[in-house]
């Protein structure tokens, strides 16, 4: 299936048309949200990094900035910074530059403080959401879309309705030469096994076992109980018992395809087919991994009811019980419920979902864009100094 | 592939477990196949699991035809199967709950 969607200059194509205004680090958070709440068009992504942070924080921060202002939904990119931080913001800028969008820097210490910053911010603006509205949809293939899989707030239905008939549905873009992102480490362990069949290549079996033991060493050299936070309490009373069974679930998503390959958190991937993306079960912070790594459209299933959306990325809510689907009507865009019943197959909730990818990514507004959900979160790895 | 049976779900010919599509209620009859009958011993949620078959303390608890967890006591056929007498078995540092 084709669709129309906006092709950049580095050949990638988004199916939406943001301008993008980046802080560079927390301290830029109110002057990029100033700018957005006053231009049309545009969309700031706040967060809490870019400061005090270990090189290896630091780093993936910057990976997680540059990889979203890359994506092919943002047309513009404005970064501003403060001048003395660690993620520099003209950094951040020229390294998005790369993909041959406009993008503008603005150094709040530079241009003397706050109102003067919103100011010369909006002025910019305005100029690339001038820029941004000319540009027209044109026609595109499957092959260049990525779908980010997820899934939030679980229940037993999950993995016994939505998640199989997502994996339908991944299989089916893989077909047409598209790419998916199953991420989520966290909820694949107690499944890993089942990607390592999958895996293309010896290199790439072993790279899913190291970003499961290394997640899963990370509560143990603490301590720590992954299950007193994963499978959370919503899992449990929806019928979840134990992370083995939340991740036996939670990889049917992927499909049924070879895994082509792994990637980092945020990481770009440079292979098609299904791609792995270490990333935590965290929905906000996974999902942001998912857009830095050039994910379009994200479909994310949930059996609790999970309204999060993307500031860039259409999300598509699909719920897995009839129940969840009638009482938060407004999030959800697709029942698989039915599977549970009887009343539909997987293989049928599976085509539908890829029938809405496809209409969503020729502009169809999803249920998080329509109600304005634009969680943004960037996952740390150390403390803050 | 999962398989739908009256009131439940099975997920694998192998699975000692199988899922309430509907909220059952204490004695409710249920066929697994034309021999097999069982009957909820208890209130099971919708959602929840119902054990198929007698499952020894420390057995394994499998759905998907994979080991999910194992049991912190003998669970008998038609109990509800849940956080109360089964546990995780990966993640799970020093924090973790006896058995």
């Amino acid at each position: 299936m084709n669709f129309l969607g906006y092709k950049r200059l580095d050949g990638k194509v988004g199916v939406r048309n943001h301008v993008l205004i980046i802080p560079s680090v927390a301290c830029a958070n109110e002057i990029c949200n100033a700018i957005a709440l006053k231009m049309k068009g545009t969309v700031s992504i706040p967060h809490q990094h870019g400061c005090a942070q270990l090189a290896f924080d630091a780093e993936q921060t910057a990976r997680t900035l540059i990889g979203v202002g890359k994506n092919p939904n943002v047309a513009a990119v404005l970064v501003i910074g403060l001048g003395c931080e660690v993620v520099n913001s003209s950094m951040v800028a020229s390294k998005i530059a790369e993909s041959g969008k406009p993008v503008k820097n603005l150094v709040i210490q530079e241009a003397g403080g706050s109102p003067k910053t919103i100011k010369e911010g909006i002025k910019i603006a305005k100029a690339l959401v001038s820029y941004a509205s000319k540009l027209k949809r044109e026609k595109a293939k499957p092959d260049s879309l990525i779908l980010g899989v997820e899934c939030g707030g679980s229940d037993a239905c999950s993995g016994l309705a939505a998640n199989p008939a997502l994996g339908v549905t991944s299989d089916l873009l893989i077909k047409e030469g598209g790419t998916i992102i199953l991420s989520e480490t966290t909820e694949s362990i107690g499944a890993e096994h089942i990607l390592a069949r999958r895996a293309i290549n010896k290199k790439v079996r072993e790279k899913i076992f190291e970003i499961i033991k290394r997640t899963e060493m990370r509560a143990l050299n603490l301590g720590l109980d992954i299950g007193k936070a994963n499978p959370a309490p919503g899992n449990y009373e929806g019928g979840i018992t134990t992370l083995e069974e939340k991740s036996l679930g939670c990889v049917m998503k992927g499909g049924s395809t070879k895994v082509m390959g792994v990637v980092e958190y945020s990481e770009i991937p440079t292979k098609k087919g299904l791609v792995l993306m270490d990333t935590p079960g965290h929905d906000a912070e996974s999902m942001t991994g998912l857009i830095a790594g050039g994910t379009q459209i994200i479909a994310f299933t949930t059996g609790r009811g999970n309204p999060l959306g993307s500031p860039i990325a259409p999300v598509i809510k699909i719920a897995s019980n009839s129940y969840l689907y009638s009482k938060m009507k407004d999030n959800m865009d697709i029942n698989a419920g039915e599977i549970v019943t009887g009343k539909k197959t997987i293989q049928e909730v599976g085509e539908s979902i890829y029938r809405e990818v496809f209409r969503v990514a020729n502009g169809k507004l999803t249920k998080s864009e329509i109600c304005g959900h634009r969680e943004f979160a960037i996952n740390r790895i150390g403390p803050s100094f | 592939m999962s398989k739908a049976i009256k009131n439940l779900i099975l997920c694998h010919p192998k699975d000692n477990v199988a899922t309430a599509s509907s909220p059952l209620n204490t004695g409710t009859l249920l066929s697994l196949t034309e021999q097999k009958t069982i009957v909820a011993k208890e209130q099971i949620p919708f959602g929840h699991k119902i054990a198929l078959q007698k499952i020894r303390k420390g057995g394994p608890v499998i759905k998907y035809g994979e080991r999910i967890g194992r049991t912190i006591r003998e669970i008998k056929p038609g109990e509800w199967v849940h956080i109360h007498n089964v546990v995780g078995e990966r993640g799970r540092g020093k924090g973790r709950k006896k058995g």
